[in-house]
């Protein structure tokens, strides 16, 4: 049943990917797709943690599969790239994918060290 | 409200799935193909679902952006993308991280694009859209 808590983590994520989208995105004024990159970010860092802490399986795969799985997303990510290069913000388009990849890597390295146990 | 009920649905059934996925797919030890094959399939769905307004136009908004927002939304992942890039990296698997990557990043951008391309060619108004 494991899959019950992987199902009932991913919808609580979206949810709060949704209103983190709906409530930062209209107030960023050029469009650059803030709200994805903070959220992805965040997402990392936090998986980076869990990976790192010797939690039980169900709980990494409910809060990791899950709940971080469903907030992240990679889908968006890649339309709103493949739309800053469709309106030709090529710098724009740069930019997002240097931080959000480079940027994600980073924070996961930062969460699995801080969270080892020494 | 409805939209809140819709899109944890849809992310109940997008999550589940992904996981499903990465039970049944014939894993090689190292290399997350479950991982790339689930970014770049919502990549390309999630960019056609956008712009196939002839197609959702006459949906409920609640389902358009559950399906998107939830179900693709929660069907792909970024922050397994970033855990198993930092692992390759960790244990100087230089080019397999590169190659996982790559394809991930330049696969996903390819599948957007081809969703936006297809959805613009058949499944829009002979309105120029933007």
């Amino acid at each position: 049943m494991m899959a019950v808590g992987v199902g009932l983590g991913a919808a609580v994520g979206a949810l709060g990917r949704y209103t983190i989208t709906r409530y930062l995105q209209p107030h960023v004024s050029n469009g650059w797709p803030l709200a994805t990159l903070l959220i992805n970010w965040f997402g990392s860092l936090l998986l980076g943690g869990l990976t790192a802490v010797g939690w039980g399986h169900w709980l990494v795969v409910t809060v990791g599969t899950g709940v971080l799985g469903g907030f992240t997303t990679y889908s968006t990510f890649s339309h709103e790239m493949v739309m800053l290069a469709d309106q030709r913000r090529y710098g724009a388009l740069i930019s997002y994918l240097i931080l959000s990849v480079g940027g994600g890597l980073a924070l996961a390295a930062l969460g699995f060290w801080g969270m080892l146990p020494r | 409200m409805t939209t809140w009920f819709s899109i944890a649905g849809w992310a109940f059934i997008g999550g589940v799935l992904r996981y499903w996925l990465g039970l049944q797919l014939p894993t090689s030890p190292n290399f997350p193909w479950a991982t790339i094959i689930v970014n770049l399939l919502g990549s390309g769905f999630l960019a056609w679902l956008s712009h196939a307004k002839k197609l959702t136009a006459g949906w409920p908004s609640a389902l358009t952006v559950g399906l998107g927002v939830g179900g693709v939304g929660a069907f792909t992942t970024f922050s397994t993308f970033s855990v198993d890039s930092l692992k390759m990296l960790m244990t100087q698997q230089w080019g397999l991280a590169a190659m996982y990557m790559g394809l991930t990043v330049v696969g996903g951008f390819i599948m957007s694009g081809l969703g936006v391309w297809v959805a613009r060619r058949w499944f829009t108004f002979p309105v120029v859209e933007r």
